[in-house]
């Protein structure tokens, strides 16, 4: 007898133990887990299984379809397909076929990713339906999505700041811009453009190497495209920030009116001895030094504002901007939107305060931002929240989801906001005002209210123009916020844009 | 041992069952069976997809046919003891293989379902090649059991093999990147011009074996002398530590230089088996196993990608290890989707979705089998792998000669542990290391050696089963005999 059969055999007795290992873990994987398994991320093959159901249609409120899934004869059967693709890319997002692409980083976005569930048909609200729908043999098809935007202001939105931002660069790259048009009295976004946009239909391919070449292609570009610059891309406010400063400083002194006269020196010396100047370095008013509110707001100087930024202190300022929506993430957790928060930081040295006052030094906000800022002052003084999806409806027409307007905050009293609308009314219906172009003999009688911004940015030969405003002033339909990147003043670049996006959609409510 | 004079069934230790027969027709039937479960493999494919051709498939399946019957011959000619289970298990298997790179390949090709595109790691003549290089695989097995009668005549050449092995392991970490490395991963494992490529290391791991047997032929009674002991283990001599240092320390060379802990762990396993088989000491075994396990560790707080390959198999769901770039569990994970999408019975050949799976037709390919056949069919390539390393171990069991002994036995223990690491790699027991699965990957170094494999398997087993020479003449007590 061989003295190594003895170790051959235990030799031969391990092995039967790894391959009885390997046995029982093929059977708890197989036999256990699978129905965990199915529900993991980047499961494409659940995936593919969405992708065999009809999407639902995405919809304007006022009727036009922006996403809509064809019947194709590609890996499946289902194509999606969104109109004007680029004009509506912040608002729809994209689905893509693949599930790796669509967690990818910055895709996540837009209704697509937020109503998935009903958009695809497998939402728990529409058990019952699809139950109803396989008893009655009829092919499932996801639930339709209505958003509140308007279909002529996202496009005036868009072609307006394709016109302005094309081939316009800043620091090397691509210039970039964002308008948000909001209904004062709900919420509602009514347009949400971005530039430079990128086309959803790209991304929505049944080819991963087309796809990745798509991706890579997106990637490489600096600004990237798929950033949604009407909601994630914060610049300083500028001057426009000098609504919620005049805002603290109101609810601050009740007495303090439009009317009262503020130090309106020229320069300011700060604490810290440097010198503030207004814009040209001219004299605020009539140049004796105290000047009306109003007229210093209309005629946006510096350093009345920055003058009241340092009495104020940052902290009193920062509890007002965090009702206006700064700093607040509530604020701007909307579904379907993916926003960043605008910024002001309560400093202790008085001298970055005065900065901080007239939206300059850390203060920076987003177009969503200032489009909230007039909201809030048409809505007298209560900011609606934000939000995009209207309505969702199973493909019976039943009503899944409706969207109810909500209250996010009240920053200032409706007397406040009556002095605010008084200024804003000021700054584009006084001939002094900074936005006097478009007055109402201007814009057919129109009346618009509004606060410009020109913001330093550390270019100084191209200040980040921007804009607020809500039309008619009387009786507010519309509010709107444009930045646009290194555009120069606010009046000339920012202003002519929310005009255009006011004037489109007013002309569909009638108001010529 | 008398063994010469007497009748071969009565040698002790022998089951009586195995009479020295040839079993050769056996072999055939069931060799002819295998080619059937993999011609219904193929038809099974034909009638799920879309755009097949029968003629292309009858192709494939002829010249299949053909190759394996050759082996059949050559075995029936040259190795006619040989055991009859080897070949149909090799035919079964390297024969799905073939049919599984074939579904592949049709995968977003022909209007059949696929992830958008072909598989872009995927030849579109992937299925030609895999046939011919089992058509070599063949060849090399013809030519071994022809020209090498007894596997002793290997015995003298240890340092020339041993250093031609080394080699053959050391040539793609010698070579630059672009020869040797393996697109999207740190490994460096193949050589690799003008579009062919070889994984020298298939090679290189029998050439060791072979060595490694011998120079344990000679020096195994030496190494298991024990003179200390310590709490419950015998310590071997200090000064015989010096072989184990010598392949430990290869081992972990070739874990920090060609990133691949899966050889590595083969490699070691391979000469510690080895050297518990000559010596008989379990203290050899234990020690060999603490020594690789603590290198792994220290190894792998060194260089950052064998330490990322733990962590993917530990949290492989993770947002770390799963979505963010390079997304280290990835091809991990779409496997294991894929095998729970597979579940008891599968999808059947041509219903899953295995073109998700990065890499599927060659490291993670037992996923792609365990989607589309289920628990049962997995289970049942298992129990083949299974049964054809007891029979290896079987044949070093009835074999006399001591070298014929190890090397099997390592042969045999080494294939074991290749199963072990990459299928229980890809299914999450343990960390996932792409090596390739015997028989069933596409690539031809694996599915060369695969069959260089059954070459020595049969011959060993022709030899051991070979009955004793016929004496010449039947009486008195003085016999002459045919040595040949």
């Amino acid at each position: 007898m061989n003295g190594m059969n003895r170790p051959i055999k235990r030799v031969a007795l391990a092995t039967l133990v790894m391959f009885v290992i390997l046995l029982v873990n093929v059977n708890y994987l197989q036999a256990v887990e699978p129905a965990s398994l199915a529900q993991g991320q980047y499961n494409d093959r659940t995936a593919s299984a969405e992708n065999q159901v009809q999407r639902g249609n995405i919809v304007t409120a006022d009727g036009v379809t922006i996403a809509a899934s064809k019947a194709s004869s590609g890996l499946y059967p289902w194509q999606r397909v969104y109109t004007n693709g680029a004009v509506y890319a912040p608002v729809t997002g994209v689905k893509t076929v693949f599930s790796s692409a669509q967690q990818a980083p910055n895709f996540a976005t837009g209704v697509e990713l937020a109503e998935n569930n009903l958009l695809n048909g497998t939402g728990s609200q529409l058990t019952f339906r699809n139950f109803i729908d396989t008893i009655t043999n009829k092919p499932q098809k996801g639930a339709t999505v209505t958003v509140t935007v308007n279909s002529k202001a996202q496009q005036t939105a868009y072609d307006q700041l394709q016109a302005a931002l094309q081939g316009k660069t800043f620091n090397g790259n691509q210039a970039v811009g964002g308008v948000v048009a909001l209904n004062p009295s709900t919420g509602a976004i009514l347009a949400m453009a971005s530039y430079p946009s990128y086309d959803p239909n790209q991304l929505a391919v049944q080819n991963t190497g087309t796809l990745s070449t798509v991706e890579t292609q997106l990637a490489n570009q600096n600004p990237s495209p798929l950033l949604n610059n009407a909601t994630q891309t914060t610049l300083p406010p500028g001057s426009t920030f000098k609504i919620v400063t005049t805002s603290t400083w109101y609810n601050s002194n009740p007495a303090n009116n439009p009317n009262t006269k503020v130090a309106s020196p020229q320069p300011l010396k700060l604490p810290n001895g440097n010198l503030l100047n207004d814009d040209a370095n001219l004299p605020c008013g009539n140049g004796s030094g105290m000047t009306p509110v109003f007229q210093a707001f209309a005629e946006s100087c510096n350093t009345p504002f920055a003058g009241l930024g340092i009495k104020l202190g940052g902290t009193a300022i920062k509890s007002m901007a965090t009702t206006y929506g700064f700093n607040n993430a509530n604020a701007v957790s909307i579904p379907g939107v993916n926003a960043a928060e605008s910024n002001f930081t309560a400093e202790s040295d008085p001298s970055f305060t005065a900065y901080d006052a007239i939206g300059q030094h850390d203060t920076t906000a987003t177009p969503l931002q200032e489009a909230m800022l007039s909201a809030t002052v048409a809505n007298n003084g209560v900011l609606m929240k934000p939000y995009l999806v209207q309505q969702v409806q199973a493909s019976d027409l039943s009503v899944v989801n409706q969207t109810q307007p909500q209250q996010l905050s009240q920053p200032i009293s409706s007397t406040i906001a009556g002095y605010e609308k008084q200024m804003m009314t000021a700054v584009v219906q006084d001939s002094d005002g900074t936005g006097s172009a478009y007055n109402a003999n201007a814009e057919g009688g129109i009346v618009i209210a509004g606060k410009t911004g020109t913001a330093q940015n550390g270019l100084s030969s191209q200040p980040d123009a921007v804009f607020t405003a809500f039309a008619p002033a009387g009786n507010p339909k519309i509010a709107v916020g444009v930045m646009i990147q290194g555009g120069g003043y606010g009046a000339a670049a920012a202003a002519p844009i929310a005009v255009a996006v006011i004037r489109a959609y007013l002309a569909t409510l009638g108001i010529q | 041992m008398s063994s010469m004079t007497m009748p071969s069934p009565a040698v002790s230790g022998q089951p009586p069952d195995e009479a020295p027969t040839q079993r050769r027709s056996t072999e055939l039937w069931m060799m002819l069976f295998a080619c059937g479960i993999v011609l219904f493999a193929f038809l099974n494919v034909v009638g799920s997809l879309k755009d097949q051709h029968l003629g292309t498939i009858f192709e494939y399946m002829v010249a299949f046919l053909v190759t394996v019957l050759v082996a059949h011959v050559a075995i029936r000619l040259r190795a006619p003891y040989a055991d009859p289970l080897l070949l149909p298990i090799a035919t079964v298997l390297n024969g799905l293989g073939v049919v599984m790179i074939y579904r592949l390949n049709q995968a977003g090709r022909n209007g059949n379902a696929g992830s958008g595109a072909p598989i872009a790691t995927l030849s579109p003549h992937a299925t030609t090649t895999q046939i011919l290089y089992s058509v070599i695989g063949v060849v090399v097995l013809v030519v071994f059991l022809v020209f090498i009668k007894d596997i002793k005549a290997l015995q003298p050449y240890t340092y020339i093999l041993g250093l031609a092995g080394l080699f053959l392991i050391a040539l793609p970490a010698m070579l630059p990147s672009s020869i040797s490395g393996v697109a999207g991963t740190n490994a460096k494992i193949q050589v690799s011009l003008g579009g062919f490529s070889i994984q020298p290391e298939e090679f290189g791991k029998m050439l060791l074996a072979a060595s490694f047997a011998s120079y344990l032929v000679v020096n195994g009674k030496q190494l298991s002398l024990l003179t200390e002991k310590w709490w419950i283990f015998s310590l071997p001599r200090r000064r015989d530590l010096l072989p184990i240092l010598v392949v430990w320390a290869l081992s972990m060379i070739l874990l920090v230089v060609e990133g691949d802990i899966g050889t590595s762990a083969v490699f070691m396993g391979l000469f510690v088996v080895m050297l518990y088989v000559a010596t008989g000491r379990r203290s050899w075994a234990i020690l060999g196993f603490l020594l690789f396990i603590v290198g792994a560790i220290v190894a792998g707080t060194i260089v950052s990608h064998v330490w990322q390959r733990f962590d993917a198999w530990l949290h492989p769901f993770s947002t770390q290890e799963l979505i963010d770039l390079p997304q280290p569990s990835y091809q991990l994970v779409q496997g294991l989707y894929g095998m729970g999408s597979g579940g008891l019975l599968g999808k059947g050949l041509g219903g899953g979705q295995p073109f998700w799976t990065p890499l599927v037709q060659s490291d993670s390919i037992f996923t792609a089998f365990g989607e589309e056949l289920g628990l049962a069919g997995v289970m049942a390539m298992l129990l083949l792998y299974g049964l054809f390393v007891q029979r290896g171990l079987r044949a070093a069991v009835m074999v006399k000669d001591d070298y014929a002994k190890l090397l099997v036995t390592g042969l045999a223990f080494m294939f074991a542990l290749q199963v072990f690491v990459i299928v229980g790699g890809v299914t999450r027991l343990i960390p996932f290391t792409g090596i390739t699965t015997p028989f069933l990957s596409q690539g031809g170094s694996s599915l060369i050696a695969s069959w260089l494999l059954v070459a020595i398997f049969a011959r060993v087993s022709d030899t051991a089963r070979r009955p004793a020479p016929k004496p010449i003449q039947d009486e008195g007590m003085t016999q002459v005999v045919s040595l040949r």
